[in-house]
């Protein structure tokens, strides 16, 4: 419970960086996708009903503060952490580089799933190319943040296990 | 089947979520949704940390400055530099003051001249999204902002209304794929839909091929959408193409507001008319 409570804290900082801090980085219209990050990492190391709810509600979050459409990144994140979830069961993940990888391909996912859900519910107009830029940069950005933030989550992680286990 | 349920639960709840977010999407798409329950809510426990981040945002950028101007007086022997850190954060500061009050004139000298009832707000965040331009604003519908209004600056046009909360507004930039202004060009009258694409680029819309417009033409709204008042810059033309197919031309264009330069923007209430700048 209180690593869910934990998660569920860091994600809506998460939300509150992408709005504010993040846009310092001089990435131009990129913005850091670390929400992204997070899904993946419930899915491949906290794959529980708490995670899925979490991943539905920090996509919803970033809609309530930028999406003109409210369900496009809840729609995404959740299938992220679907997809994540479902993979998880063959990788066998401990090791920088495959936790980016991993970040890599969950990036193009979602982007592909925002192309879709965009086709269908918004315009079509100057989609493809506009978004294979977006959905490379963003990727790239994410996957390059994903062995860093992996590390913080997974010390928060085996810090609170820890204290369970100590009070226990 | 308790245990199919235990089991699979994690599989179930994803395809719940899926199917939910689904829903939700058709539902605002069609506009069926008119009330979101849960977003004025988490808007409403986000506003204050948003207003305290984006003042450490600002915080943080004025280091940055400060640091840049003291880096240049390296060389300079410590006594100097001291002396000139010190005239220069006093500088910065009367200066910060100059600006903010200049600007804060400009403001209210531009909102004379637009319909009564336009409500002076702050950008307190930006779209999380790099697939979306918006920003989010301070003042919601307690202060009299609804959906549709359009958002100004001395410079120009910056976007349009999208949803309200009580306290906070969420703006669609005219950046954004998803919007579009109807404009003039300024010299020729020729008439066209500005709006924003996923290429990064702002275009101007359905040009004919016979329309005269040239690199450097101002666009200033039309008036015709119903949203911006009429006469309010947008704009200049920055490239102009004639493809060697097709009924209309390519025209890209520089918008005369740049979101990330600004801080206080007018929501322009009242029924849109022609604004006297």
């Amino acid at each position: 419970m209180k690593l869910s409570l934990l998660f569920f804290a860091v994600g809506m900082l998460l939300v509150l960086l992408q709005t504010t801090f993040l846009h310092l980085l001089p990435l131009g219209p990129v913005v850091p996708d670390l929400i992204l990050v997070l899904c993946v990492y419930w899915g491949l190391y906290y794959p529980n009903v708490a995670a899925v709810l979490g991943s539905f509600a920090l996509g919803y979050s970033v809609d309530v503060v930028s999406s003109p459409i409210l369900g496009l990144n809840a729609f995404a994140m959740s299938l992220v952490f679907l997809i994540v979830y479902l993979s998880s069961r063959s990788i066998w993940l401990h090791n920088p580089l495959i936790s980016a990888i991993v970040v890599f391909l969950a990036s193009l996912v979602k982007g592909a799933a925002l192309v879709l859900v965009w086709a269908v519910f918004l315009s079509m107009e100057g989609l493809w190319t506009g978004a294979a830029r977006y959905i490379i940069m963003e990727a790239l950005v994410a996957a390059f943040l994903a062995p860093f933030v992996f590390g913080l989550l997974r010390r928060g992680q085996s810090y609170l296990e820890q204290i369970r286990v100590t009070t226990e | 089947m308790l245990a199919f349920l235990r089991k699979n639960q994690v599989l179930l709840s994803s395809g719940f979520c899926l199917l939910l977010s689904l829903y939700i999407l058709t539902a605002a798409a069609r506009g069926h949704l008119k009330q979101d329950p849960v977003g004025p809510i988490l808007l409403w426990l986000m506003r204050p940390l948003q207003i305290a981040a984006q003042a450490a945002t600002g915080w943080i950028k004025e280091i940055d400055q400060r640091y840049a101007t003291v880096a240049g007086f390296r060389t300079e022997n410590d006594r100097l530099r001291k002396r000139i850190q010190e005239l220069e954060v006093e500088r910065n500061k009367l200066l910060e003051a100059q600006a903010t009050n200049q600007h804060l004139q400009q403001l209210l000298e531009f909102r004379s001249h637009l319909p009564s009832g336009s409500i002076t707000a702050s950008i307190i965040g930006n779209s999380a999204s790099s697939w979306f331009q918006s920003c989010l604003l301070d003042k919601g519908s307690a202060d009299g902002i609804r959906k549709g209004m359009a958002v100004v600056t001395p410079l120009g046009v910056v976007g349009q209304v999208v949803s309200t909360t009580s306290r906070s507004a969420k703006v669609l930039l005219i950046t954004d794929a998803n919007s579009g202004v109807d404009v003039l060009v300024q010299r020729t009258r020729a008439r066209g839909i500005v709006s924003g694409s996923l290429e990064n680029v702002t275009i101007m819309k359905y040009v004919k091929r016979s329309e005269d417009i040239q690199e450097g033409d101002r666009l200033i709204t039309s008036g015709l959408d119903g949203v911006f008042p009429k006469g309010l810059m947008v704009g200049t033309a920055v490239k102009v193409r004639k493809q060697s197919l097709g009924l209309f031309q390519y025209v890209e264009v520089m918008p005369a507001v740049s979101s990330a330069q600004i801080e206080e923007v007018l929501v322009v209430g009242g029924e849109p008319s022609q604004a006297k700048n």
